[in-house]
């Protein structure tokens, strides 16, 4: 199924949370401003009904998304005030994949968890909880991955300040 | 140890005089907590498994990552696009023509760029060669994990002429960044392409050899078969990709189901095959039937690299593109089948000189998930061979 | 002939006359006025043990030699070229660094058993070793029950090998320490029983007796051809021994991938090779057995000729009635010696192809195969033997 498809059916079954598709466009020859968008299309989804969306689209006998691929967020600048949830999903059944971005508010950055759905996102979101300081509500294990445990600061929000030092070993 | 032992003992472990005729005494001692790395020589790499054990039992196992971990997606947001090619060689370090690829194909999918037929074909020799040295790395550790020295050896001896051909073509051993955004470096030397097909003829040749002194060897058959078994429902659930997946009985390779480049092209010319375990001897999705997934899937390697040498065109081996590179402004995911699994590269532009985002999803670190529901209830030794055939990098679980 | 040999033949327990030691008579003989008998005593035993541990150094470091180049060649590489022709000064050159290392005890081991467990394994290995003959005349000692004698001694380096695990007070040492107990209490009794079939065939367990046994069929009398029991017996036996020697695929007490080093992880530098020794004077005593009960011993068509031609007995009474050495049979010696020595290092050659080639057999695979075929393997080899020696013997008198 083409990404068309899989919006026709996400809306026909009334995906829970899905607010809107983004898809690559060509620049508007008319505004100077705009450069359009290149990649890939993807749904947007509330990040709150984000679980519940992703449990459709694993559930759909159409869709079935049996792999969750990929789960990180982004940020997109200092000033902006979200960051992005990025999940990948892919249906080995059919072949295709779907993206899908959410907003998380980055002062309130909490949202329930994908593990109930698939377990694959389970170091996915132990990753993003210390890279953007995101908590994954209902998160069976929440403690840090790659970094140490006493780590201050999420390194990947680009308002992310290097330290000077780490447990007395200079960093600079 | 032995006062730790005697100090955590409960109170069960005691004797304990039930009436004046009979003594009862439960034998069982606390579960010893051990950790299995973070230098150990089975863990490939600088990882960690924190192992609760039962004598020999694991009861528990959880993997601690991070000792390896060097900032790549961080890097990534404050290098320019092709200065963070040489970065993608550093995470999967047996595989970095396809980390090369991953990352190219990604920073090509905003770019939009035509690619060169010849240079494709090249990047295909290159992936496909560089699979075998890794299925190779692969499979000879395993040996050594499972405690045959040999295979290892035999393995090395011919891995070594592809990474002298890899130096022949880039100069590099092992960190090549050699395909790069729009095409490949440069073209190949003269006489080269007839010596990766004389590579093909010899490596055909000494296959055999693997298969015979340790695939199906009866102790390794008895070490690594019904041992670690990953359901079907497992492996997608994980998210497991590659070699693990197929090890499961899912007939799934990004290569043909998804394809890029021209793979999709070379599969409708029938040129190779997806090997996908059967259980032949145990349990579907046991230990032995991933490394026979990676054995089989070299010779497939093989056919596609013949199947390139045979269609190679003339022509420039690199598009057309700006000294500076300016990617435009969107977002792109590109999931290649690296020799682990999928490789993905997620990388967001906002129409700059340097990306907002480069998110790499490592199919190692992917797989490993699965190590924490699979070691319990396994031996120690059965614990070496579990984490041997899940195959990782740990340079690309910590990135 | 060697001036080791002269030492060994000297120092060996030669049953002439009163059948007491050469080398201490002869020591009282020219010290006994000047010196009290207790010196002589200890004089005596203080050269045998040195005499036996050049031996099992010379054994050892020729072993490692060889299995350097033996997995080298089977690994497609040649080993050690560097140092000395073909590299056969690389143990020695090894055994120079092993001396030099710093002798590193981890702070919280228990010192004493930490030091004592090598020293042990070695005192264990010395004292099996005086019952390996060096020729048909010469030897340590001359044991009624040598290969009993073998056994016991061996598996006493088990005692030093669980003490050295503990001892480290780390948890992977203590894991070999145990596999190593476990391991060698499951191989004892198919090795000893598998043993007992050519014992039974030559009805004594002194090592010098059976290999003479043997020296019938122009030197092809190998019990190996005497009884149809007897090959199975053999590679029960050898399966044990590989286990008992704590060799691949039954290395489970080191297994490097598994243990990191099992119960030799905190060992370094003479402390660690000591153990080293241990293995490989272990692996020779285990295939010197073989060679002598299955395979001949000193036995072999040339070993026959020689002796035809030279004579055989190395020592002769006088015309005064004193000892005296028969140098034309020393040729004869020197052959039966060699021939021992062949067998035994194919015994040990065997042992580095299999540990080369196989992967490592799970722990509860080598319990397996120790308890459920081993033993009963070997009780019914025993049982089969023991019948036809008695049917041979109701049929032929």
């Amino acid at each position: 199924m083409d990404f068309q498809g899989i919006l026709d059916r996400l809306v026909a079954i009334r995906a829970p949370g899905l607010v809107k598709s983004d898809e690559p466009r060509k620049a508007d020859p008319k505004d100077k401003k705009d450069k359009g968008r290149a990649g890939d299309p993807f749904v947007i989804v509330e990040a709150r009904e984000l679980a519940e969306f992703v449990r459709a689209c694993r559930d759909d006998d159409r869709l079935h998304f049996e792999q969750l691929v990929d789960l990180t967020a982004t940020d997109p600048s200092k000033d902006a005030a979200e960051l992005w949830i990025n999940v990948q999903l892919l249906s080995l059944k059919f072949r295709h994949r779907l993206a899908i971005k959410a907003f998380l508010p980055k002062n309130a950055a909490s949202m329930p968890s994908l593990v109930p759905v698939y377990r694959a996102s389970q170091w996915h979101e132990r990753e993003c909880g210390e890279m953007f300081g995101i908590r994954f509500e209902g998160h069976p294990d929440p403690r840090n991955i790659l970094l140490p445990d006493d780590w201050a600061g999420y390194p990947l929000r680009k308002d992310y300040e290097f330290p000077k030092e780490y447990h007395g070993i200079s960093c600079e | 140890m032995a006062n730790e032992v005697t100090k955590t003992m409960p109170p069960s472990t005691r004797l304990r005089r039930t009436d004046a005729s009979e003594v009862t005494v439960d034998i069982r001692t606390p579960d010893l907590e051990i950790n299995f790395g973070p230098q150990h020589p089975a863990t490939h790499g600088v990882m960690r498994v924190l192992m609760r054990t039962d004598g020999e039992l694991v009861t528990g196992a959880q993997p601690h990552l991070g000792y390896l971990h060097r900032c790549a997606e961080k890097i990534g947001e404050n290098v320019e696009w092709l200065q963070y090619l040489p970065y993608t060689d550093r995470y999967d370090y047996l595989a970095s023509m396809n980390n090369n690829l991953g990352y190219s194909l990604a920073v090509e999918a905003l770019l939009g760029v035509e690619i060169p037929r010849r240079a494709t074909l090249i990047r295909i020799i290159c992936a496909e060669l560089n699979r075998i040295g890794s299925h190779l790395v692969a499979f000879g550790t395993y040996g050594l994990d499972i405690g045959a020295f040999t295979p290892f050896l035999y393995c090395f001896r011919e891995r070594e002429w592809m990474m002298s051909l890899f130096e022949k073509i880039c100069g590099a051993r092992l960190t090549y960044s050699y395909i790069r955004i729009g095409g490949v470096f440069n073209d190949a030397p003269p006489g080269w392409f007839e010596e990766v097909a004389r590579f093909c003829d010899v490596f055909e040749q000494k296959w055999p050899e693997y298969v015979d002194l340790l695939l199906v060897n009866q102790i390794y058959v008895k070490r690594t078969a019904n041992v670690g078994v990953i359901s079907r429902e497992m492996a997608l659930d994980f998210g497991l990709s590659g070699t693990m997946v197929r090890g499961s009985g899912i007939d799934w390779d990004l290569r043909r189901d998804m394809p890029y480049m021209c793979y999709g092209e070379i599969w409708r010319d029938g040129a190779y095959k997806i090997p996908v375990a059967k259980g032949e001897m145990g349990t579907l999705g046991d230990c032995w039937d991933r490394s026979w997934v990676r054995v089989m899937e070299m010779m497939e390697s093989i056919k596609i690299v013949r199947w390139c040498l045979d269609h190679m065109v003339d022509g420039p081996v690199i598009g057309e593109l700006p000294k500076t590179l300016k990617v435009p402004a969107g977002e792109a995911y590109v999931g290649i089948e690296n020799p682990r699994g999928e490789l993905g590269h997620y990388v967001v532009s906002d129409g700059g000189k340097v990306s907002v985002r480069t998110r790499v999803r490592g199919p190692s670190f992917c797989n490993l998930a699965v190590l924490e529901d699979i070691l319990p209830g396994s031996l120690v030794g059965d614990a070496v061979a579990i984490i041997g055939s899940t195959d990782i990098v740990v340079g690309e679980t910590d990135r | 002939m060697t001036p080791a040999l002269l030492l060994a033949q000297e120092a060996a327990a030669v049953e002439v006359g009163s059948g007491s030691n050469a080398f201490l008579e002869g020591l009282v003989a020219t010290l006994g006025e000047y010196l009290p008998m207790w010196a002589l005593w200890l004089g005596a035993a203080v050269t045998g043990v040195a005499i036996v541990m050049g031996l099992i150094s010379l054994i050892a470091m020729f072993s490692v030699w060889l299995e350097r180049k033996v997995a080298g060649h089977i690994q497609c590489r040649y080993g050690p070229m560097y140092v000395g022709w073909h590299g056969w000064l690389q143990s020695i050159a090894d055994g120079v660094k092993l001396l030099l290392k710093e002798d590193m005890i981890p702070r919280d081991a228990d010192r004493v058993l930490f030091m004592l467990a090598p020293a042990l394994v070695l005192a264990a290995i010395v004292a099996a070793m005086t019952a390996y003959p060096l020729a048909p005349g010469v030897f340590f000692a001359d044991i009624d029950l040598g290969v009993f004698f073998v056994l016991a001694m061996s598996s006493m380096t088990t005692i030093g090998v669980v003490m050295a695990g503990w001892a480290s007070n780390s948890k992977w040492t203590v894991f070999g320490a145990m596999r190593e107990a476990a391991q060698v209490v499951a191989y004892e009794i198919p090795l000893g029983v598998a043993l007992l079939v050519p014992v039974m065939v030559a009805g004594t367990l002194n090592l010098r007796e059976a290999s003479e046994l043997q020296s019938d069929w122009y030197g092809m009398g190998w019990f190996m051809f005497k009884n149809p029991f007897m090959l199975p017996a053999f590679v029960l036996y050898f399966i044990a021994a590989l286990a008992e020697t704590k060799r691949a695929p039954f290395d489970l007490p080191e297994a490097e991938s598994e243990l990191v080093a099992g119960f030799l992880t905190e060992y370094s530098g003479i402390r660690w090779s000591f153990f080293f020794m241990e293995e490989y004077a272990a692996m020779f005593l285990m295939s010197a057995l073989a060679a002598v009960f299955f395979l001949g011993g000193f036995e072999s068509p040339l070993t026959w000729a020689a002796g035809e031609f030279f004579g055989r007995e190395l020592f002769v009474a006088g015309a005064n009635g004193a000892t005296e050495l028969n140098l034309q049979a020393i040729p004869y010696h020197a052959v039966a010696g060699l021939t021992l020595l062949l067998k035994t290092f194919a015994g040990i050659f065997l042992m580095m192809w299999l540990r080369w080639t196989l992967p490592r057999v799970r722990v509860d695979q080598v319990m397996t195969m120790g308890y459920k075929y081993l033993t009963p393997l070997a009780l019914v080899c025993a049982l089969g033997a023991a019948l036809w020696e008695a049917g041979k013997q109701a049929l032929l008198g």
